[in-house]
């Protein structure tokens, strides 16, 4: 079948985004980018210094706009529940070839190191570029790599059901308590010293908040992962 | 030398970006998007943007790509 030939990419429209692009490029690189406008962000980063954590994006995901996380969550949770339902219909066959011998023994070496830089980068949120997001998505593509080289290997359906049930009801139980302590939800109700800037344990709910969306992350794109690679013929 | 990394990533991303667009087979042009992706991270990290360029750098060019191709490989056997 001719994939090329159901979506029609026509010459001239890739010569006029091509155009577009170039010239959105030059109006960027000519004109050097406005020094001082006034916005909302700006505004939120004053701010910042009052929840006592390194790093001013995690703070605006997490903490200003802490219900858009929630909803993004939620988003992730419903791609992956229409993945599931959608590969596991009536597909009957198994494309899982042996992997090569290089493949293999170099994805025992890689596993615990990736694995290890995905809970780093998830706990360091706070503090450093990262957070809950990319780090959940670095452990999906560790479990990718396992699951690409071993044949046998599957992802525990139990664990991964406990892991995305605890840290979706933790997400809006620490929401709870705060309109529950300071009639805000996802209010930061645990100690957030200016003082204590920089350290790991800093910040109060925040990276707490953040570690929560990296395993919920984690667990819901390896499943995403698993059933494009499994197609589960068994279930 | 700012500007000049900026310039050379922009003109490949243009050229890597064109060569996608225009590639006969699909796997092809699946591996020039992710190359598009790869330039993108340069540009969120020179732009001050290191959590966009995190992001990018998983799921631009590591996850979605492997993504594709598991598609493209269900679409070619399975039919």
């Amino acid at each position: 079948m001719n994939l090329k030939r159901e979506l029609p990419t026509s010459t001239i429209s890739g010569f006029a985004l091509s155009g577009l692009l170039v010239l959105t490029i030059l109006n960027i690189l000519l004109h050097n980018l406005p020094q001082k406008i006034q916005t909302a962000g700006d505004a939120l980063l004053k701010l910042n210094t009052q929840e006592g954590v390194a790093n001013a994006v995690t703070t605006v995901v997490v903490y200003f706009r802490g219900f858009d996380t929630l909803g993004e969550i939620a988003v992730l949770f419903i791609a992956s529940l229409g993945i599931g339902l959608m590969l596991q219909a009536n597909i009957q066959c198994d494309i899982k070839a042996e992997s090569n011998f290089m493949l293999k023994t170099a994805s025992k070496l890689l596993f615990p190191i990736i694995i290890l830089f995905g809970i780093y980068v998830m706990v360091y949120g706070h503090l450093s570029p990262g957070g809950g997001f990319q780090g959940g998505v670095i452990i999906a593509s560790a479990v990718l790599l396992l699951l690409i080289s071993h044949k046998e290997f599957e992802v525990p359906h139990a664990v991964i059901i406990v892991l995305e049930a605890f840290a979706g009801v933790a997400y809006v139980l620490i929401g709870l308590l705060g309109l529950l302590v300071l009639d805000i939800f996802l209010g930061n109700f645990l100690p957030h010293d200016i003082s204590q800037m920089g350290m790991l344990v800093s910040g109060g709910i925040i990276p707490v908040i953040y570690i929560i969306v990296g395993i919920k992350v984690g667990s819901e794109m390896s499943m995403i992962v698993q059933n494009l690679i499994k197609r589960s013929n068994d279930v | 030398m700012i500007g000049f990394i900026l310039l050379v990533t922009f003109i490949g991303i243009v050229i890597v970006a064109f060569f996608a667009i225009t590639q006969k087979r699909l796997a092809d042009a699946i591996i020039l998007l992710m190359g598009v992706g790869l330039g993108n991270v340069v540009l969120f990290f020179i732009f001050k943007a290191p959590d966009v360029a995190l992001t990018e750098a998983v799921i631009g060019a590591g996850i979605s790509t492997l993504i594709f191709l598991m598609a493209l490989k269900h679409l070619g056997e399975c039919r």
